[in-house]
């Protein structure tokens, strides 16, 4: 019972905190909410997001390491934090803190975390692409007390205002929003010692932490020992293209203990594609938090039982002046290895087997406009829809989730299409699954989405994409599934679409737009990740592409019914089917021809075998195969991808 | 012993200590050696996979340049026993080294038994 009111208290809070939240990326449910120990471990948290929830004790620790005696902890104070060098995960991450008195004992700390798209960088949105080192980056604020008695000091709203200039609204907001869902908790956990008294309270926190801890050595303890492998890579840093092994995992299990070692992954470099330590055990969490401890308390405690190796110079562990804005950019790598070698420890357990899924897409095509809208009001935010609709890994005993989520939170949601509109100057006139775009398997991942957004009622929109895998994509699939496609930069400049729109006819259907190129305009086709620049009324700003989950297993062993339902429901092309699934279909009656359809796959498995070559002569050919030094540029020696020289920043 | 179920297509066979395709039973190789080793091996152009939709540097579909798509088969049936999306001469990775000897000794032990192919907590622990 006592867990469960801390459920309720975090759960209630995080709805408080998404409904006063003013940045899309908040209202799309980017937060959490979370209950410390008085020694700040991590108790119990809602999400949201589960990246916060792991680094969240370093920043708590770190004040009552440092500030005790000067400034000193109080009852009402108001504690704050987004530097990733003092345990942050990038800046746009803003952390709230308060501690929790009980009758003049500090019992607990409370806090709230979300991503706020504004830091007051060099470029709009907080995830500045160009930012050669943390100096270019904005606001970098170590933790520090910026309000007593609880309420916030007008000194530290300018503080925030004045990096936020670009939306000031937005940012004071957001930051308003976070001390009161801490407070929340605070509130609820002081009516909680009243009613209970304050040693059930700590006595109750002290509980979850142990169950925490057992449950996760238990059920690691009941998995086969070994060492799991998986290999990740990116196309880009920002927007300079270049291969990048973004995560290079050996997950080594022995006895009830776990090794996550980064060994083997790029170095640093010039860009803002880092992360710190913790920001990287973060990425890992997002997954286990939410699929291999679903049941435990959202606890410090759960990690008691790992450990992590991160090579220091690495784009996972570089030096304290590294840019690190787009941390979750580069950890793409980590949060696709993860998934990856728990489902090789994992299925072999009858308890764990069915929670194996390959990798999501974790592709974050982070969209982000500004300029003044509509309103008059200055703007810059990352537009959600296009990271909160990503496709889940294909399953065991199902496909992935079409369009579930936002692989950083699990429970983010897409925001509504009228909202966009009203909130920003752009027309949206079509969102729809994005055919094709999974991993193709025995079980597919989740087809991701597209719109297509309009410059509209306002002179000038700006824009910038943080994204990439237009040359590769990141996720490998599992048990012999396929990966996602890859995505372009589409947009169409000249194209006074709103006006045109009705004189030309264009079908309201993505392929029938692409396929055609029909809007009428100048189209540009371009890497994904995209630096600043403006567009004026009627032009295409872009194509929002959310991409698809992984494969799970051999594309051939799919049910051709749910392949039919998929070209049905226009999720899967006659094309794909007919190429990759070897599905035989009446185009006339919708259905699957089954005895064709296995005539096609055994044709398919003869095939493999006569092109498929012995192990070693295929390594031996491959092993003389290498990519060109232009696309190893940021990749280290080959193919160790150890540092071929120093990083030197100013 | 009885057979264990590593991943859906690899089984562990204890008594052998070898790898053996889940679909048809086919050996591949030492437990303690990668899989892959005895797998047939094909690295396919992802156009293939993914074709390109659209004219220009960015089609929709991976550069054969940047990266392949690297096909494990059973060399018993043509199962597509894994994939891997490598760039072009990366190693293969050894993906799932198992502490055989353990798990042996585990399962001797009663701590884990084996139900319906898949390891379970015996109760001897």
């Amino acid at each position: 019972m006592g867990f469960q009111r801390t459920n309720d208290i975090v759960d209630e809070a995080l709805e408080v905190f998404q409904r006063s939240c003013r940045s899309s990326m908040g209202i799309a449910g980017d937060v959490m909410v979370a209950l410390f120990t008085a020694d700040g471990d991590l108790v119990n948290a809602a999400a949201g997001t589960y990246l916060h929830a792991i680094i969240q004790p370093i920043i708590v620790k770190f004040i009552r390491k440092h500030y005790a005696r000067n400034p000193g902890i109080a009852e009402g104070d108001i504690w704050c934090a987004n530097d990733a060098l003092y345990g942050g995960i990038h800046n746009p991450d803003v952390v709230c803190l308060v501690p929790i008195f009980h009758e003049g004992m500090l019992i607990a700390w409370a806090g709230a975390a979300n991503h706020t798209t504004e830091t007051g960088a060099i470029e709009p949105g907080g995830m500045p692409v160009s930012a050669s080192s943390r100096f270019e980056e904005g606001l970098n604020l170590p933790p520090v007390k910026i309000g007593q008695g609880g309420e916030i000091r007008e000194d530290w709203l300018e503080v925030f205002g004045a990096y936020g200039i670009r939306a000031p609204q937005m940012v004071v907001t957001d930051l308003k929003a976070r001390a009161t869902a801490a407070d929340r908790v605070r509130t609820r956990i002081v009516e909680l010692a009243d009613k209970e008294g304050r040693d059930w309270v700590v006595g109750l926190m002290r509980k979850m932490m142990l169950v925490a801890e057992e449950g996760a050595r238990r059920r690691i303890a009941s998995w086969p020992d070994g060492k799991f492998r998986c290999v990740t890579f990116s196309d880009a840093l920002g927007t300079q293209q270049g291969l990048v092994r973004s995560a290079y995992l050996t997950l080594e299990k022995t006895g009830d203990r776990l090794l996550f070692d980064f060994t083997g992954t790029s170095p640093e470099n010039t860009s803002s594609y880092h992360a710190h330590v913790q920001s990287t055990v973060g990425h890992v969490a997002n997954y286990v938090y939410s699929n291999v401890f679903y049941d435990l308390p959202i606890s410090s405690a759960t990690f008691a039982p790992m450990d992590f190796k991160i090579p220091r110079g690495t784009v996972l562990n570089p030096d304290d002046r590294a840019a690190t804005s787009n941390a979750v950019m580069v950890c793409t790598g980590v949060m696709s290895a993860t998934p990856n070698v728990f489902a090789k420890l994992m299925f072999s357990s009858q308890e764990d087997w069915r929670r194996v899924v390959a990798s999501a897409s974790n592709a974050g095509n982070a969209m982000v406009i500004a300029g003044l809208s509509q309103w008059g009001l200055p703007f810059a935010d990352m537009i959600a829809y296009s990271i909160n609709t990503e496709g889940q890994g294909g399953r065991p005993t199902m496909n992935g989730m079409d369009s579930f989520g936002f692989p950083w939170c699990p429970f983010g949601r897409a925001p509504d299409v009228e909202l966009m509109e009203n909130e920003f100057p752009i027309l949206i006139p079509i969102s729809q699954h994005w055919p094709d775009s999974c991993g193709h398997g025995k079980h597919r991942g989740g087809v991701g989405t597209v719109q297509v957004w309009v410059a509209h009622q306002a002179p000038m929109v700006f824009f910038m994409a943080i994204a990439d895998n237009s040359k590769i994509q990141t996720p490998q699939p599992l048990f012999g599934g396929y990966a996602p496609c890859t995505v372009p930069g589409l947009s169409v400049r000249s194209a006074d679409f709103v006006r045109r729109l009705p004189e030309t006819g264009v079908g309201m259907d993505f392929r029938t737009l692409v396929d055609q190129a029909n809007v009428p305009g100048q189209w540009v086709n371009e890497f994904n990740g995209r630096v600043v620049r403006p567009y004026g009324e009627g032009d295409v700003i872009t194509f929002g592409f959310s991409a698809g989950g992984a494969g799970y297993g051999d594309p051939l062993e799919a049910d051709p019914e749910a392949v039919t339902e998929d070209i049905r429901q226009g999720k899967v092309s006659a094309e794909t089917a007919a190429r990759v699934y070897r599905v035989a279909y009446d185009a006339e009656r919708q259905l699957p021809l089954l005895e064709e359809t296995e005539r096609l796959r055994q044709q398919e498995r003869r095939s493999r075998l006569s092109r498929g070559r012995p192990y070693a002569e295929f390594a031996a050919e491959w092993a003389g195969l290498k990519p060109s030094d232009e696309i190893l540029v940021n990749y280290g020696s080959w193919p160790e991808a150890k540092a071929l020289q120093p990083v030197i920043r100013m | 012993m009885e057979r264990i179920r590593i991943t859906e297509y690899l089984d562990l066979d204890l008594d052998d200590e070898i790898w053996r395709c889940h679909n048809c039973d086919h050996r591949l190789g030492s437990a303690e050696a990668n899989y892959k080793e005895s797998c047939l091996v094909h690295a396919r152009d992802p156009r293939e996979i993914h074709p390109p939709l659209i004219e220009g540097e960015f089609t929709f579909a991976p550069d054969p340049n940047w990266v392949r798509i690297v096909e494990f088969y059973c060399a018993g049936c043509g199962t597509q026993v894994e994939t891997e999306y490598l760039p072009p001469g990366h190693p293969i990775t050894h993906d799932i080294q198992l502490d055989v000897g353990s798990l042996r000794r585990r399962l001797e032990s009663g701590e884990l038994v084996v139900r319906e192919g898949r390891l379970a907590a015996g109760g001897n622990e």
